[in-house]
C-alpha cells in the first residue's frame, strides 16, 4: 500500500523570547533580547499507508499539533523528512493544498457573518472546482452532514456542534486525499462528539481519504481510528494498533452515578467505588474482570438513577501507564 | 503561472473580494455609522472655515471648494478598512493557520478581501459625502469637472492605503501589536497627506517633504481635484500611484517571505 505520510526524524525547535519583569527588564529585552529554544517535536519518525485512520493523542503541549502543522506545510520543520502525499509540505504548499484538507477544532475557517453555504462557494473557486461537480459533491455532503437548513444561517449563530459539522464539510468539498483533524470534538457535548466521531469515521471509509486526528480525548481515537500513535513532551511513545492499546493501556472507566439514594453499594468484580459524595457515586470499572453493560443494569437494578456517565480515564493518566510500561520493559530487559 | 491559468487565479481572488463585499453589506449598521460621522465632520469644518474666512488662505479657494476635498479626503480615509487588525487579530489568535493550508496566497486573499470591503463602502460614502457637501455648500465647487478626475484618484488612494495597512498588518508576524505602527502611519496620513487641509496650504519645504512620501496619494491626491480641474495634476497622481503600488507589493512580498520564516502559532 503507497504511503500518504512519511516522517523521519521530525524536530521542530521554536525560538522563544524571555520576558524579563520590571522597566529595566524592559529595556534591557529591547536592546539584547533573551531567547530560549523549545524543543516542540523531537525525533519523531512514523508512515501512514493511504486510506488508513490514524490517531496522534498525548496530554496538552505534547507536541501534536506541532506536528500536524508541519505536516499541513503551515510550519517548516528544523530538521528531518517530511513527506504528505509525495509532496514536501514545506516547500510545495502550494500543491499540497489542492490535496489536504483540515480541521481545527478551536479554529475556523469560516466566515462568522455569512451563512457557511456562502463560504463553500468561494471554497469551490480557491479549489477549482467544476461548477456542477461542485454542486453535486456540496449536496451529498450538506445530506450526509444534515446541515440543510443550518448551512443558511450566518455561522455565529450556530453551535460549536453544528459549526464542527459545517467545518467539515468545507475541508471535505475538494475530496481530499489527506485529512488533518486537530481536536475536532474539543468543547463539544456528548451527542455533539459521538456524531462527529461517527461522520468523520464514515466520511474516511467511503471517500477513502487518510486520516490523521489529533486529540487528547481517547473516545476520538477509539471511534474513529484503527492505529494510534501516542506523543508526549515532543516525543513518540507508542505506535500500535487502537486495539492493542485499549487492552494494555485502557483497561479501566469510569461511571458516574447520581441517585436518589444517598448511598449506593455494587458487588461486582472488578468495581471499585471512589470517593464519593452522598448521592453522587464514582466508580472505577476493570474492563478485564466485568464489562460496563453489565455494571450499568446493576446500577439501574439497585438504584432510581437520576444521572449517569461512562467516561475513559483522562490521557495523561494513560500516558503516565504507558511510560510505566516502557519503563517495566526496559527494566525487565 | 501559464496564460491560461491567470484567469483562473485572477477568479479565486475575485472570490475573495465578492464574498468580502457580502459581509459588509450584511454589516449595514457600520456604513451607517460611517456615513453619519462623515456628515459630523463635514459640519464641524464647513463651520470652521466660515468663521476662519478660507478665502484668505488660499487665492481663488472659498469654503465651498474647501468643504469639497474634506468631503473627498474623509470618502477615501473612511472607506479604507482596517486590514491591519484583521490580520494581526490572526497572527495573534493563530487563526492564520486555516488560511494557509488553502491553496491560496494569504496576503493576497486579505488585500482582495479588504478591496471588496472598501468597493461597498466607496460606493456608499461616496455618493454621502457629495450629497452631505451639497447641503452644507449649496452647490458644487467652482469647477467641478475635476470632481470625475477624483473618482478613479480615490481608488488609487484606497488601494495603495489597504497596502499600507497590509504591511502594518504583516509586522504582526514581529511585533505582535501592531497599533503603535498604525498610529504614526494614520498621524502621518493626516498631517503629509492633507486629510484636512490642501497641501498648497502648507510651506514649501513642507510640501516638498509630503510629495516625497505616499500619504499626499491616499487624501491630497482625489481631494485637489474639488480645487479646480486639474487633468495633469491627476495623471501625475495616478503614475505616481502605480509607482508606490509596484513599491508596496514587494515590500509586501519580502515581508511574506520574512513572515513565513517566523511563523509560531499559539496552541501548538
Amino acid at each position: 500500500m503507497s504511503k500518504a505520510i512519511e516522517l523521519e526524524r521530525l524536530r521542530k525547535v521554536f525560538r522563544v523570547r524571555e520576558r524579563t519583569r520590571g522597566i529595566a527588564g524592559a529595556l534591557r529585552g529591547l536592546v539584547a533580547p533573551r531567547t530560549r529554544e523549545v524543543v516542540a517535536v523531537d525525533d519523531v519518525s512514523f508512515a501512514i499507508a493511504a486510506g488508513e485512520r490514524v490517531a496522534f493523542v498525548g496530554p496538552n503541549g505534547a507536541g501534536k499539533s506541532t506536528t500536524l502543522k508541519v505536516l499541513a506545510g503551515i510550519l517548516r520543520p528544523t530538521s528531518g523528512v517530511v513527506r504528505v502525499a509525495g509532496l514536501e509540505p514545506g516547500r510545495d504548499r502550494g500543491r499540497l493544498g489542492y490535496r489536504i484538507g483540515a480541521v481545527f477544532g478551536q479554529r475556523s475557517q469560516l466566515w462568522m457573518h455569512l451563512p457557511a453555504a456562502d463560504t463553500f462557494d468561494l471554497l469551490a473557486r480557491i479549489y477549482e472546482l467544476a461548477p456542477g461537480e461542485y454542486r453535486a459533491r456540496r449536496d451529498e455532503l450538506v445530506r450526509a452532514f444534515e446541515i440543510g437548513e443550518i448551512c443558511e444561517k450566518p455561522v455565529r449563530q450556530l453551535s460549536l456542534g453544528e459549526r464542527m459539522r459545517c467545518e467539515l464539510v468545507a475541508s471535505l468539498l475538494h475530496r481530499p486525499e489527506i485529512l488533518f483533524l486537530d481536536e475536532p470534538t474539543i468543547g463539544l457535548d456528548v451527542v455533539a462528539k459521538a456524531t462527529i466521531r461517527d461522520l468523520v469515521r464514515e466520511r474516511g471509509r467511503r471517500d477513502g481519504c487518510t486520516v490523521l486526528l489529533t486529540s487528547h480525548d481517547t473516545g476520538d481515537m477509539e471511534r474513529v481510528c484503527e492505529r494510534v500513535l501516542v506523543i508526549h513532551r515532543g516525543r513518540l511513545l507508542l505506535d500500535r494498533p487502537v486495539d492493542a492499546l485499549r487492552k494494555s493501556f485502557i483497561p479501566r472507566k469510569r461511571i458516574s452515578v447520581v441517585s436518589e439514594e444517598a448511598e449506593l453499594s455494587l458487588d461486582l468484580p472488578g468495581v471499585r467505588r471512589l470517593p464519593s459524595a452522598p448521592h453522587r457515586t464514582e466508580l472505577e470499572v476493570d474492563l478485564r474482570a466485568v464489562g460496563v453493560d453489565r455494571v450499568v443494569s446493576q446500577i439501574f437494578a439497585r438504584a432510581r438513577v437520576l444521572d449517569l456517565s461512562v467516561e475513559d480515564p483522562p490521557m495523561e493518566e494513560i500516558v503516565t501507564a504507558i511510560y510505566a510500561g516502557a519503563c517495566g520493559a526496559e527494566a525487565g530487559a | 503561472m501559464t496564460a491560461a491559468r491567470i484567469p483562473i487565479v485572477a477568479g479565486k481572488y475575485l472570490a475573495f473580494a465578492r464574498a468580502a463585499a457580502r459581509r459588509s453589506l450584511a454589516e449595514r449598521t457600520v456604513l451607517v455609522g460611517r456615513s453619519v460621522f462623515l456628515g459630523v465632520i463635514l459640519f464641524v469644518f464647513s463651520r470652521i472655515w466660515r468663521v476662519v474666512g478660507a478665502s484668505a488662505a488660499l487665492p481663488g479657494i472659498g469654503e465651498r471648494e474647501l468643504v469639497w476635498y474634506l468631503a473627498l479626503t474623509e470618502w477615501t480615509v473612511l472607506s479604507t478598512p482596517p486590514l491591519f487588525l484583521a490580520i494581526e487579530a490572526e497572527v495573534r489568535s493563530g487563526d492564520v493557520a486555516c488560511r494557509l493550508v488553502r491553496p491560496v496566497g494569504y496576503v493576497g486573499a486579505q488585500i482582495c478581501e479588504a478591496v471588496g470591503e472598501a468597493s461597498l463602502r466607496l460606493a456608499v460614502l461616496g455618493p454621502s459625502a457629495a450629497l452631505f457637501a451639497l447641503a452644507l455648500t449649496g452647490g458644487l465647487p467652482a469647477d467641478p469637472r475635476g470632481l470625475w478626475l477624483a473618482l478613479p484618484l480615490g481608488l488609487v488612494a484606497t488601494f495603495v492605503a489597504i497596502l499600507c495597512m497590509a504591511a502594518i498588518g504583516l509586522s504582526a508576524f514581529w511585533i505582535v501589536d501592531t497599533s503603535p505602527f498604525f498610529w504614526i502611519w494614520q498621524k502621518l496620513t493626516f498631517v503629509l497627506g492633507g486629510l484636512l487641509f490642501p497641501l498648497e496650504l502648507y510651506p514649501d519645504w513642507l510640501q516638498r517633504v509630503a510629495h516625497a512620501t505616499p500619504f499626499p496619494l491616499m487624501c491630497w491626491a482625489p481631494g485637489r481635484m474639488a480645487l479646480g480641474f486639474a487633468p495633469r495634476q491627476a495623471l501625475a497622481s495616478a503614475a505616481e500611484g502605480v509607482i508606490w503600488v509596484g513599491l508596496l507589493i514587494g515590500l509586501l512580498a519580502l515581508m511574506s517571505r520574512r513572515a513565513r520564516a517566523r511563523l509560531t502559532l499559539n496552541g501548538g
